[in-house]
């Protein structure tokens, strides 16, 4: 054989071999210089062929950013991203089930193509990266043949439609939602509806309220399973999301009929695609959209769009065989031995979860910063061959889980994992974090997410047995940056990736996320009490965890413990580690873990005075963030609207403290600061975020035209902070590079 | 159509090994284009992931790991893209670029690294064009044992390993107790 599509032949199905077909056709056009970037871009992305860290073709190598001169020379696959700069390759698993034979194939890719390691992702993905975009087609054909398709894993679309992991087999579910979840899956991929969005789309089902697996409180659409009067249907929320402004869901219908599901999913895609943003993606998504209508006119557009939708025998046809997903078990029920060893008892206690179905379990296999080898791959698959089944779910906390595990197995598979050394315990506690892919890989990452979570791992894992019950249970979350991938704002402890200017250096840094909850669906998020250096970060863990379990009361969980105390008392605990030491006392700090590269760009030159003077600027940033943080404090109160209003005034300062920067004359009230920044800061785009352009900006404009803040609600005033929080970063950030480009200047 | 994407494992003398002492080490490799003929382009860290790839040093037409697979560390050299020439050419390049990257890491006093040259684990990651099959390992063995021979001397012993679902891979015995030094040399 010659080629993967003479091999794979009619294995591949017509439609995704057409597609296939295609995406190779717009390479080769794109190679031949007839393809516009950015449309290359975009069909790229909608196929799941993503950009990676330094695919511009630069990369600081800690002395300065240096070219990387790759052979394909002015050839691009979007604007500013090089040919053949290595890119990541998402692959969609709807609601993380993985069968045996896409493993094997996913396996295969691993290496052949990658770097042996398969990544799954807070929602359910597989990532491969290092991927050359010349390889994905090929890799296409191969997923396709076991009925994969990478369509839509990226871009402005519907997302992998996700769901619990232990969807059939939970002791607490309504139903199974897995048939719903597959037939969404099926119906909106590539449907029409959806091909016209501002932004991306994610959809979540969960089997119950309570349970945190479906987590649809911070998705665009989510569908949470209900029974009533002996009919099945879902609670459907609308309009959450994380990223840079968190947002609960609102909902969209108390109870929804099962048969109405689909024409009220593809309803919103429809409203969504009428009236959602599309010229400023930092308010595209459907969040943005629900807020600014409200949710009541919401209902009334999509009530309105449903009667308008032509039937379809897709929205019923599925109904008619709901357990077509069902999983058969492979081995008979039985109970766990009471002579199982030791080291099982403890991997257990975790990592093994009762059925519903008697006699049956699921094991989590605990998968360290959501990696695991080819090798592993291959070797799990024949685990679940012989043990449970043809298949295992991918989980949001970046697990692997394992259904119909028999009792009388589960000595058996637990050996069998320690063999593969896959036997690490303490499956969802604090030593199982998530970390988005941070800056290893990701464009837009600020800070070492992975690099931190690997740290924390290391230091937790020696003392894990020693730690408190209560501390033991927090779960831990990291993110590289505000996009919020690693889903920080919804953990007990969360982190996401800034920067900070000191002395003249860049010195990475994490935000402390505290109280968010991960139960009840993600139920309320976390607020930021203060950014400290990366380096210092396992001593905030420390610090928080001491301070929790010296002053709760009785076993007051965590959030109630936040809840109670306030950000101000854990500010207090946080204040000693938030200065770094300066440069020449301890460069250790001044680059991120896991990466000795100096974190600063290496051509800012040290002058004589760069440790002693601190700029005007400096302190202007500095009673930003205090003014910040004491309407944080005014939000914790209850006061709504002093809350939002102090944190306009806190982005007010801190444009006010770039304006005077530029050396421009600016007064102090509102209007002037306002309009000094729109001129000198704004349009000339010296704001903008390379990656997120005038998104922060813009909030402080929008807030100031409409003056919403004056009368916020406390929903609101929760948003309007965390606008605040990221016009803040933004303006640090625009502030680094304002020193940069004079240090370069100067030069 | 003839496959390119060679893999060259050469195993530590001893196995211990501490991971994070090359991720310095590969990232000052980029700085200071150490591999002066390829591309070098960043550091994958693998440390935490159990017999896993260990460190990577990522590159445009090869990646360069010191991984821990089989709880054997060792430094595996992995083509990816670039190489035109015959079988044993590509062999040769494969071994040669291996025993050099071995070479590198024993010159860095930090890591106390030394590698042993009595057997190399060679793959081909391309299943479409070598599947671990017979007749690939006919096909192949010819030329790894003049290879072997051409940088190792000596008599060698070749085994397949693994199964059809695994990358073609041979296991070498080199019967070689050498320097990787005297293997550059040799060839």
């Amino acid at each position: 054989m010659t080629s993967w599509k003479e091999q794979l032949g009619d294995r591949i199905p017509d439609q995704l071999a057409g597609e296939v077909e295609l995406f190779e056709g717009q390479i080769e056009l794109k190679k031949q210089g007839k393809l516009d970037d950015k449309i290359f871009a975009e069909t790229r992305l909608r196929r799941g062929v993503y950009g990676q860290r330094y695919d511009n073709g630069l990369r600081d190598d800690g002395t300065g950013q240096k070219t990387l001169t790759f052979p394909c020379g002015d050839l691009t696959k979007g604007p500013d991203t090089v040919w053949d700069a290595p890119g990541m390759m998402r692959i969609k698993i709807p609601f993380g089930k993985l069968t045996v034979e896409q493993l094997e194939v996913l396996s295969e890719l691993a290496e052949e193509n990658s770097d042996s390691i398969l990544h799954v992702t807070t929602r359910q993905d597989i990532q491969l990266h290092y991927i050359h975009i010349e390889e994905a087609p090929d890799m296409m054909r191969r997923l396709a043949s076991v009925g994969i398709t990478t369509r839509e894993a990226c871009g402005n679309s519907v997302r992998n439609v996700t769901a619990c992991e232990y969807a059939g087999v939970c002791t607490t579910q309504a139903f199974d939602v897995t048939p719903y979840a597959d037939a969404i899956t099926k119906y909106l991929l590539g449907h029409p509806d959806v091909q016209d969005f501002g932004r991306k789309f994610k959809i979540a089902f969960s089997g119950c309220e309570d349970n945190p697996c479906g987590l649809v409180t911070f998705h665009d659409l989510g569908a949470v399973a209900q029974v009533r009067n002996g009919k099945r249907g879902f609670r459907v929320v609308v309009g959450g999301g994380l990223g840079a402004v968190p947002v609960q869901a609102k909902v969209l219908a108390e109870f929804c009929p099962e048969e109405e599901l689909l024409p009220l999913a593809q309803a919103v895609s429809r409203v969504f695609a009428r009236l959602g943003e599309k010229q400023s993606r930092a308010r595209a998504r459907i969040k943005f959209l629900v807020q600014k209508v409200g949710i009541d006119e919401f209902k009334r557009l999509v009530a309105e769009e449903r009667e308008t939708l032509r039937p379809d025998e897709r929205w019923t046809a599925f109904l008619d065989d709901l357990h077509s997903t069902d999983e058969k078990p492979v081995r008979e029920a039985g109970e766990i031995p009471s002579d199982a060893p030791a080291g099982f008892q403890t991997w257990a206690k975790h990592n093994l979860k009762p059925q519903a179905q008697d006699g049956y379990f699921s094991a989590i296999v605990k998968l360290p910063l959501g990696d695991f080898t080819s090798t592993q791959g291959r070797a799990l698959a024949q685990l679940a061959q012989d043990l449970t089944g043809d298949s295992m779910r991918c989980t949001v906390e970046q697990n692997l889980t394992f259904r119909w595990l028999s009792g009388a197995d589960a000595v058996t598979f637990y050996e069998r994992l320690l063999a593969l050394n896959m036997a690490e315990g303490g499956a969802g506690t604090i030593t199982d974090m998530t970390s988005c892919p941070g800056t290893d890989t990701c464009k837009l990452g600020i800070s070492a997410s992975r690099g931190l979570t690997g740290e924390l791992r290391n230091r937790l894992s020696v003392i894990e047995d020693e730690l408190h019950p209560a501390v033991q249970a927090l779960r831990m979350k990291a993110s590289g940056c505000f996009n919020s991938c690693g889903q920080h704002h919804a953990a007990d402890i969360g982190f996401t990736g800034v920067s900070r200017q000191v002395g003249g250096r860049k010195v990475p840094h994490f935000n402390v996320v505290l109280g968010g909850q991960w139960t009840e669906n993600a139920k309320s998020y976390g607020l930021v009490v203060g950014a400290v250096p990366s380096k210092n970060i396992p001593k905030a863990v420390e610090l928080i965890t001491e301070y929790y379990l010296a002053n709760r009361e009785g076993e007051e969980s965590f959030q109630a413990f936040m809840a109670r105390v306030g950000k101000r008392e854990f500010r207090k605990v946080l204040a000693p580690i938030q200065k770094p030491p300066p440069y020449e006392e301890d460069p250790s700090y001044y680059s991120d873990w896991g990466n000795p590269r100096e974190y600063t760009i290496g051509d800012i030159g040290v002058g004589e005075c760069a440790g002693e003077i601190v700029p005007f600027v400096e302190f202007g940033l500095q009673e930003a963030e205090q003014q910040l943080h004491d309407a944080q404090d005014a939000l914790e109160a209850g006061q709504a609207a002093a809350a939002a209003t102090g944190a306009f005034t806190a982005m007010v300062t801190a444009a006010k403290a770039l304006v005077r920067h530029l050396e421009v004359q600016v007064k102090d009230d509102s209007d002037d600061v306002v309009a000094n920044f729109r001129t000198h800061l704004y349009d000339t785009e010296l704001f903008h975020d390379p990656f997120a352009k005038g998104k922060f900006a813009e909030y402080l404009l929008k807030m100031h035209g409409d003056q919403s803040y004056k009368s916020a609600s406390e929903e609101i005033a929760h948003s309007t902070l965390d606008e605040a929080q990221l016009f803040l970063e933004a303006a640090h950030a625009c502030y680094q590079r304002l020193t940069e480009a004079a240090a370069a200047a100067a030069e | 159509m003839q496959a390119t994407k060679f893999q060259v494992k050469l195993y530590t003398k001893t196995s211990d090994i501490e991971l994070e002492k090359l991720v310095p080490v590969f990232h000052e490799w980029i700085r200071a284009k150490k591999i002066s003929d390829e591309l070098l382009i960043d550091v994958a860290d693998y440390a935490h992931v159990p017999q896993g790839p260990g460190v990577v040093l990522i590159g445009h037409q090869s990646d360069y790991y010191v991984d821990v697979a089989d709880n054997r560390p060792g430094l595996l050299y992995s083509r990816k893209r670039g190489f035109e020439g015959d079988l044993r050419a590509g062999i040769d390049d494969a071994f040669r670029r291996a025993l050099k990257a071995c070479q590198l890491l024993e010159e860095e006093s930090s890591l106390g690294l030394a590698f042993a040259t009595n057997e190399v684990l060679f793959r081909v990651q391309d299943r479409l064009s070598a599947p671990n099959a017979d007749a690939t390992y006919d096909a192949y063995k010819p030329a790894l044992e003049q290879s072997t021979a051409a940088f190792f001397g000596g008599a060698a012993s070749l085994e397949r390993v693994g199964d059809e679902r695994e990358p073609f891979a041979v296991r070498i015995s080199t019967g070689a107790n050498g320097t990787v030094a005297d293997a550059l040399a040799r060839h």
